[in-house]
């Protein structure tokens, strides 16, 4: 991918999460969409203000976890029917029951496997660069105390000078253009 | 989410009145008018099964079915006791929210005391080993196998009846006190203020936690007498932990229904938060996984083994029609709750929720009837119709019903919100905290 130029956004910094969820949401509701919070631990009210989703995680998950334990399972049936059928004590080849276990195991893991794989997909990881480390305050503050929201560049409704006065009109710490 | 969230940062206010919503006693009504219809019903299903079933076992399955309900109001009042007693340990605003109701479970002992004297009274009539005096001369003329014959010799120390008796009073008196111990206590902490909570939470943890270990082994007794006893032949050592698994199964799920029904009104209108109910529903997944390791784990090992000695328990459970059983068993008390409680919707939806929890209370008594029926020589792998059978229906509901009303005049003995604990303050806070 060509290295982007430009602005990436604006960044808004604000003190209590309260300020960025009331900023998100108004924001949200006004029309934006190209627009994320960044927070230094998880708020569900941030995600819902700015229009939470549903992801593909849990349907990748069950899928994964589904063809691991069917794999197993037919893996197990046919070394012990067809391809090395042993009689252990007196049983029927086709022992179902002594399958189960391994089955389940390889369920577990790759359901596990999925849901962290694909996670980490979903997320566009690893990722070794982003826009928004450009700004000082986000470097400091994103993991401690402070809580952010940014404008996208992508947004149609972006606009550099409009959308300053738009953020300033929440009253955040600051608001600082991000470059790419 | 309120549009003013400026509001939301604020902590919801505890309503005044905490005692429990007037519809209670209208639970109660119903539960006592259902439980009088189903003694009827009992009634004359067992004269009919008497008077017109080929084996005129009538009465014979009246006391097996009663032997179920035991067993199932047995499991909602004292394992109830045991889910109190977890949660003093354990802490956890799950466990602020079900305490009071627990409480009123763990208070119901009284009547599973009366369920039992009927068992013990007529423990001849239900237990071979009891009915069995002398098994040389039963073997002698053939009215039991040689195994049983052995067996019933063997156990005879542990399984006579003057132990029955007395080991299962000796566990009612340990489970009483501890009932009543706790429930006074409960009442006394709240009556004290916020000072008195780090004296209070250790003082539950050390009644509490002594307390499941001994519940754990009494439990254990009383499944070995009441049921697997049943069959003199068999044993399993894996036995109490499935009815304990069972027990923390069946307590949840009708906790759950408790809870999300009283919250249509105050005070639990207030306390209970989405956050809490997925919680329950979270744990009650657990218990669900747990039950199908160690039931399909008892199984496997027995299927490994296939001795004579072990197998023929799962036989008698197995062939005959009974597979038809086994397979719907192990789809209403595994497949069903499983598969839906992996959805989190669901989890967070009350309707639906309650719904999965009383299909979940009727897959324990399903699954006790499995347990139950094919120790007796006339069922072993011959599942059939009879009159008779339709006790296991009449009895339990009826006994359940009855238990229900009780629990319904315990639960509004006391206010529903237990106030002096410091997750109070959390539960009355906003979903997730707004600073």
């Amino acid at each position: 991918m060509p290295a982007r130029e430009g602005t990436y956004g604006l960044l808004a910094e604000f003190d209590t999460p309260g300020d960025l969820v009331r900023a998100a949401r108004q924001a949200y509701q006004d029309g934006w969409r190209r627009l994320d919070c960044y927070t230094p631990y998880p708020i569900e009210e941030a995600a819902e203000a700015i229009g939470f989703h549903r992801n593909k995680v849990p349907l990748v998950t069950l899928i994964g976890g589904l063809m691991g334990g069917a794999a197993m399972f037919a893996l197990e049936t046919w070394i012990s029917v067809l391809a090395y059928p042993i009689n252990s004590a007196g049983r029927p080849t086709y022992s179902w029951p002594a399958f189960i276990v391994p089955a389940y195991e390889w369920t577990i893991l790759w359901a596990g496997l999925s849901a962290g794989f694909c996670m980490l997909a979903l997320n566009h990881l690893p990722a070794l660069y982003h826009p928004l480390f450009n700004a000082p305050n986000f470097r400091d503050g994103a993991t401690t105390d402070k809580f952010f929201l940014c404008l996208e560049a992508l947004d149609p409704k972006f606009d550099l000078v409009q959308s300053r006065s738009y953020l300033e009109g929440f009253k955040p710490l600051s608001v600082v253009e991000v470059e790419y | 989410m309120a549009h003013d969230s400026h509001a939301s940062s604020h902590a919801k206010q505890l309503p005044v009145e905490l005692g429990a919503p007037a519809f209670v006693d209208g639970w109660r009504n119903r539960a006592l008018l259902i439980g009088v219809i189903f003694s009827v019903i009992a009634v004359i299903l067992a004269f009919l099964a008497q008077a017109v079933d080929p084996e005129h076992l009538g009465w014979a399955h009246f006391l097996r079915a009663w032997t179920l309900g035991l067993t199932l109001t047995w499991g909602f009042s004292i394992g109830g006791l045991t889910m109190l007693m977890v949660q003093y340990c354990s802490g956890g605003k799950w466990g602020l929210l079900l305490r009071r109701p627990l409480e009123a479970m763990s208070r119901t002992w009284p009547l599973i005391v009366l369920y039992f004297l009927v068992v013990a009274i007529f423990v001849k009539r239900l237990y071979l080993w009891a009915k069995i005096s002398d098994p040389e001369a039963a073997l002698r003329s053939h009215l039991i196998s040689e195994i049983q014959a052995h067996c019933i010799a063997f156990k005879r120390p542990m399984l006579n009846i003057g132990a029955f008796w007395w080991v299962s009073l000796l566990c009612f008196a340990i489970w009483a006190f501890y009932a009543i111990r706790l429930n006074a206590l409960g009442l006394k902490r709240d009556t004290q203020g916020p000072e008195t909570i780090p004296y209070w939470i250790k003082k539950f943890e050390n009644i509490s936690g002594l307390g499941i270990l001994i519940y754990s082994i009494t439990m254990t007794a009383c499944a070995i007498y009441w049921v697997m006893s049943m069959d003199v032949t068999w044993f399993s050592t894996v036995y109490g932990l499935l009815y304990l698994v069972e027990q923390g199964f069946q307590v949840l799920a009708f906790a759950i229904i408790v809870v999300l029904s009283l919250s249509k009104a105050e005070p639990f209108k207030t306390i209970l938060r989405q956050t809490e109910q997925h919680d329950l529903g979270k744990l009650t997944f657990a218990f669900v996984m747990l039950n199908i390791y160690l039931a399909f784990g008892q199984f496997l090992i027995i299927w490994s083994g296939n001795l004579p000695l072990e197998i023929n328990w799962y036989l008698d459970r197995i062939r005959g029609g009974w597979g038809v059983i086994i397979t719907l068993d192990f789809i209403f008390h595994w497949l069903v709750p499983f598969t839906l409680l992996l959805s989190r919707n669901l989890k967070r939806n009350k309707r639906r929720l309650v719904l999965v929890c009383q299909f979940m209370i009727f897959a324990v008594a399903f699954n006790l009837f499995w347990l139950i029926e094919p120790n007796f020589k006339d069922a072993a792998r011959n599942l059939h119709f009879s009159w008779g059978i339709l006790e296991y229906i009449a009895v339990p509901v009826a006994m359940t019903a009855f238990w229900v009303a009780y629990f319904c005049r315990q639960l509004k003995a006391r206010p529903l919100v237990a106030v002096n604990d410091p997750h109070l303050a959390e539960i009355l806070e906003p979903e997730h905290a707004i600073a």
